[in-house]
């Protein structure tokens, strides 16, 4: 079960934000900027303004400051941040300060019509804005400023334990170039225990700690740091060990979510302690397979902060759970950061960057590879052409490639190296890198020509990253270039181009589909798993499967895995296909099917509950589908219906006879009596004109009593209800008398009384409301044939209109059927000539009436497997249909007086009788026939 | 010398290989990458990393006087990546659809990949129900209850009886029964139609991946 389950999961609503948006990338306004900036979701601009920073420390005398100078650009204020991009390239000044770590903001005097503002952090740096417009928007801005600050005063608690686990801190602090007091190294990656891949010095760590102290020192720090083209470059070479956790989690905003939620980790954990799940057990799976070649993970302590992680994070998201490639990435993390780190971290990367990626369906996944093949296509169409021609799955290197952020592809210390570009400049670094390595591969990949030598091929590139590019240069520089280096540079210069606009536009271009192939597969697999049931065949399954998710899936929320129908959804599905059922029912009878469909009592029907459900409801054996009516009251399960379930039962049959009872839909024998009516008057006109035989003729003339008709059919339908609810107290037992009845073979005086004293216990059993449904003919063809053919769940999903619901239809239909009018001619013309008139005789007379039926009855028999085709389609000539719609402007009474009474003037005893000749004589039943 | 004369009437009449593309499918950690490599390589590594996505590997493989080359496809096995595998299986001949006989949930998934492999896949696909992981129930005596293997033998031969596969318990880890698998599907792959010359004499030393039972029926067996 647990295998479609997990792929209900549906790129829906990806597809329909894009559409409710407007906008390309799915995304509204506010969501973008909140992506741009890297902060919370919640964030909202309260103000903005445009504005002229300056940056300014003890320490901006440093060599790289002085290139800076002042930048433009526009200043945002949020809830919790004071925001600010350059204008020209975003590069050259930004910052996301969080307003806990502003300590001071001064107004500084200026020329008459400037304003501005000074503002002081806890990294004892100084910004100056000077506000640009009018001087009632930055007296506006600076007052807006000053109500977020007070705000925020509560947040300023979280600021000291926080600054406690970032690096950077303790750096500065431990060299007496802050005022904070961080004694203790802050909790960090498993590397600090295990050592950090990668030759420390071969890397050049230690100068590029120095450099970022420097950074640190006169740009300021985590919350409250300038991005300056400093420190792009200082992410682009690489970042050291120890801060390469603390960077990440700047660049890609998880620190601001970690600061935000302090301790939901722990209590995450602690929470779900005892809790299984179809997720953790995929993760224990894959434990032990996660870069298994680094140290802690062949220990304990490892292995149990990746099982924590990951354990939280399907907590987190259950939507999500955990996606193998999850655990490579979080081992990656957990070298460099703390479990709560590496938690928040991986949060930003499943949810933000990479959203899709690691989701049920992995929808995500799917469109970044279309995505990846069509820049593949447009950026080196030679190697495209090639590819298509061999038919070689591009997928097959590059998906690993996007899913385990190139993680298990190349050597780990080149994997971190595109991570530190990836958290800082997002999803287009994938992009980027990996175009790079076909583009630097082209020639060679241009002579392969089938998967394996490509995949050997690239396989055995990323083996040689460490190796010069240009081994044969005479030029030294040029030698000591390596590959990777080589890559780096190919993939942010010439593929710089490659954008997040130039993506989401592929993206928006494949996104239907892909959607579209992952819901032919959901829905292939979904079908294929369904219980198998006898009464539904499989071009129905795909209609229900259609209707109902196209009920369930326009409230479930993005990425849902689970859908399920509420009874909401329910009441409008079984309004769908059922003529009975309206949308805005609701009807004891529609609960009571949906809480005895719910299989799994969650007030909600899986797709499979409905299948099963409505395969009990269409079934054609009179037998088992009175059976499988009765078992929807047998609350107890005892095989017994007391009383208030018996006055439910009569209740429940009027409300689904409705549609019959008021006469906008025609009940079998009711047709038969239109056709036998038609048919009569056909062979008495060809009597008076004394025609033996020859063409019938449908003509115009035929007049038939349509309100007397219906009239008669609502009567029958009020009868049989009254008859069932008189019947079944009449038969209902006595409880302690259960035994004696059988053997009595009923004396039914003494046991009436009993029974239709409220105060006497009684029940209706299984084979008694057998036989009380079977004593009444109408109710009978209810369960054989009327409810059945009520259900139509084979209509496809964009059938609009429903022929079976317009009365004019039904008795168009019916009469344009001339085919089986003649039959009926024809037949009663072949039988005897000579009575035919006796006959037309006898159809008027009220003792022929139940035979007549019963002829009716025995070739509705004949005809039901044509019935199932033909029932109400039109299926004669233009021209004779005309003739058979004029015949309703002259509705004339000429049809006998059909019996509307027929169930009250019949005794039960001598119906049954009638049935058994045709129906399977039911063991219980024939005690009762004295 | 007979052998030589042999490779020199075959080189001129027949291919010297055939390329069957042959795709592994079943639920994650059943062995499909370790039956691979130690079909490939003849090594085995305890902790493998899961495959993302999908793995390709190439072989080698000599039945009788065929040489077969299978290009190998090892997907994925967690069921979100179900969705990958159609593009996989395309054009497949062969396929092994791989469980773990200590996991019962991973033999219900067999089961729902032979469906599908019976649906989606090429009509005259080759397939092998393999149950792995046959080294840990190795010393349990037959009928303990405290036994490691929860999916008898009996219900595996059902369920290939029942599909029409082949079918073998084996070992990534000691090797058992590894080679068979492959030798077994080769067996079963039909011969692109070519003339056949009856060297039975060549057929001895020219198996250079079974163990002996499986190849002597040679590529018309079925
Ligand atoms: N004891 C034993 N362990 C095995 C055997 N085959 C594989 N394993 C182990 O089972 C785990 C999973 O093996 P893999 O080959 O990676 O499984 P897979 O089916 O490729 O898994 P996915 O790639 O996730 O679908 C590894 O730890 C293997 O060492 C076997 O025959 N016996
Ligand atoms: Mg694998």
């Amino acid at each position: 079960m647990a295998f479609f389950d997990a792929l209900k999961e549906r790129a829906v609503l990806t597809i329909n934000q894009v559409f409710d948006k407007g906008n390309d990338s799915g995304l509204s306004k506010a969501q973008l900027f909140c992506i741009e900036h890297r902060i919370p979701d919640d964030e909202t601009v309260i103000d903005e303004l445009a504005a002229e920073v300056g940056v300014y420390s003890e320490y901006n005398k440093d060599a790289y400051k002085e290139k800076m100078g002042v930048s433009q650009g526009r200043i945002f204020l949020t809830q919790r941040f004071l925001i600010f991009s350059d204008a020209y390239d975003k590069r050259n000044c930004s910052f996301t300060i969080h307003l806990s770590t502003i300590k001071k903001v001064e107004r500084v005097p200026t020329t008459d019509y400037a304003f501005a503002l000074a503002i002081g952090t806890h990294s004892r740096i100084k910004l100056s804005f000077f506000l640009v417009g009018m001087r009632s928007e930055s007296e506006k801005f600076a007052h807006n400023l000053k109500l977020a600050l007070r705000a925020n005063l509560k947040n300023i608690a979280k600021l000291q334990p926080f600054i406690q686990t970032c690096y950077s801190e303790y750096l500065l602090a431990k060299n007496k170039v802050s005022s904070e007091k961080v004694d203790e190294i802050p909790s960090g990656g498993l590397g600090l225990e295990f050592k950090f891949p990668g030759n420390a010095k071969e890397l050049r760590d230690k100068s590029k700690m120095k450099l970022w102290f420097d950074l640190f020192k006169a740009d300021g720090r985590n919350l409250s740091i300038v991005k300056t083209p400093m420190f792009h470059r200082l992410v682009r070479v690489g970042l050291p060990n120890r801060l390469r956790g603390e960077i990440w989690e700047l660049c890609c905003g998880s620190m601001y979510l970690r600061l935000e939620n302090v301790g939901l980790y722990q209590q995450l954990l602690d929470e779900n302690k005892e809790k299984n799940s179809l997720a953790i057990e995929e993760i224990e799976k894959d434990l032990n397979r996660s870069l298994p070649e680094y140290a802690a993970y062949q220990s304990p302590e490892g292995i149990e902060r990746l099982r924590n992680v990951l354990t939280a994070y399907s907590w987190k998201n259950p939507e999500v759970g955990y996606c193998q490639a999850m655990n490579i990435v979080t081992a990656a993390l957990l070298i460099y950061m703390s479990e709560e780190q590496a938690f928040w971290c991986l949060h930003m990367i499943c949810d933000r960057i990479v959203p899709g990626y690691y989701s049920k369906t992995m929808y995500g996944t799917l469109l970044d590879q279309r995505v990846f093949e069509s820049l593949v296509q447009d950026t080196m169409p030679m190697l495209w052409e090639h590819i298509t021609k061999y038919d070689i799955q591009l997928s097959v290197v590059s998906l690993p490639w996007f899913l385990s952020l190139f993680l298990s592809s190349m050597p780990l210390v080149y994997a971190f190296r595109i991570l530190d570009v990836f958290f800082l400049q997002g999803p287009k670094t994938l992009f980027q890198v990996a175009l790079a390595i076909l583009k630097l591969n082209g020639e060679e990949l241009l002579k392969v020509e089938d998967d394996g030598s490509f995949i050997s091929l690239i396989k055995d590139y990323f083996h040689s990253l460490e190796q010069s590019a240009h081994p044969n240069s005479p030029n030294q520089k040029y030698r000591t270039i390596t590959k990777f280096q080589e890559l780096l540079v190919t993939a942010f210069k010439e593929f710089s181009i490659i954008n997040e606009a130039v993506l989401n536009k592929h993206r928006v271009k494949h996104r239907n589909t892909i959607f579209l192939n992952i819901s032919t597969f959901v829905k292939r697999t979904e079908l294929r798993n369904l219980p198998k049931v006898k009464n539904i065949d499989q071009p129905t399954l795909g209609n229900i499967y259609d209707r109902y998710y196209s009920i369930v899936e326009s409230n479930v929320t993005v990425g849902s895995g689970s859908s399920v129908m509420d009874f909401e959804g329910f009441r409008i599905f079984m309004s769908q296909i059922c003529t009975w059922v309206n949308e805005n029912d609701d009807n004891p009878f529609l609960r009571r099917l949906m809480n005895h469909w719910d299989s799994e009592g969650q007030k909600a029907l899986t797709l499979s509950d409905l299948v099963v459900g409505l395969n009990k409801l269409i079934e054609p054996d009179l037998m088992e589908a009175m059976s499988n009516f009765f078992s929807l009251y047998d609350d107890k399960k005892n095989g017994k219906l007391d009383r208030e379930h018996i006055l439910q039962v009569s209740e429940d049959l009027l409300y689904i006879t409705t549609p019959w009872k008021d006469a906008w839909e025609l009940d079998r024998i009711t047709e038969d009596a239109i056709e036998n009516a038609i048919a009569d008057e056909i062979v008495k006109r060809k009597a008076e004109k004394g025609e033996k035989s020859g063409d019938i003729e449908i003509s115009s003339e035929i007049e038939i009593d349509k309100p007397k008709l219906e009239n008669q059919q609502i009567e029958r339908y009020l009868s049989a209800a009254s008859t069932f609810i008189q019947r079944a107290f009449e038969y209902a037992q006595p409880e302690e008398e259960e035994a004696l009845i059988k053997e009595l073979a009923v004396d039914n005086k003494i046991s009436h009384n009993a029974a239709l004293d409220p105060s006497t216990p009684t029940y209706l059993n299984l084979p008694t409301f057998r036989m009380v449904v079977l004593a009444d003919e109408t109710y009978e063809l209810l369960f054989s044939n009327t409810l059945r053919n009520s259900i139509r769940p084979e209509k496809p999903l964009d059938e609009k209109f429903d022929t079976m619901r317009n009365l004019k239809d039904m008795f168009d239909g019916l009469l344009a059927d001339g085919r089986k009018v003649a039959n009926k001619v024809r037949k009663r013309m072949d039988s005897a000539a000579s009575s035919a008139i006796n006959n037309q005789n006898q159809s008027l007379n009220h003792q022929s009436e139940s035979s007549s039926l019963k002829s009716g009855k025995s070739k509705i028999q004949e005809e039901d497997e044509e019935r199932d085709d033909d029932f109400g389609v039109i299926s004669i000539d233009e021209k004779d249909k005309d003739l058979l719609l004029g015949a309703e402007s002259h509705v004339v009474i000429n049809t006998p007086d059909q019996a509307t009474a027929v169930p009250k003037t019949q005794s039960s005893a001598s119906t049954s009788t009638t049935k058994d000749g045709e129906k399977q004589p039911d063991g219980n039943l024939i005690e009762f026939e004295t | 010398m007979e052998l030589k004369s042999y490779d020199k009437y075959r080189m001129s009449f027949a291919p010297p290989t055939t390329s069957v593309k042959l795709v592994l499918l079943g639920e994650a950690a059943v062995g499909k990458s370790s039956l691979v490599l130690r079909f490939v390589s003849n090594d085995f590594q305890e902790n493998k990393e899961p495959t993302i996505g999908a793995a390709f590997l190439t072989q080698k493989c000599t039945i009788g006087e065929r040489t077969i080359k299978y290009e190998i496809w090892d997907t994925a096995g967690q069921e979100r990546f179900a969705s990958l595998a159609p593009m996989y299986y395309r054009n497949a001949q062969a396929a092994l659809v791989v469980y773990d006989i200590t996991k019962p949930a991973s033999f219900i998934k067999a089961r729902h990949w032979v469906k599908e492999l019976h649906e989606q896949a090429s009509k005259d696909i080759t397939i092998a129900l393999v149950g792995n992981k046959h080294d840990l129930v190795e010393d349990d005596n037959d009928g303990d209850d405290s036994s490691l293997r929860k999916v008898s033998i009996e219900e595996g031969q059902k369920l290939a009886d029942e599909e029409g596969l082949l079918f073998f318990e084996t070992s990534a880890k000691t090797a058992y029964n590894v080679n068979e698998v492959f030798v077994g599907i080769g067996s079963k792959i039909p011969e692109a139609p070519l003339l056949k010359p009856q060297q039975p004499q060549a057929t001895d030393g020219r198996i250079d991946l079974s163990t002996g039972t499986a190849p002597a029926a040679d590529g018309c067996a079925c």
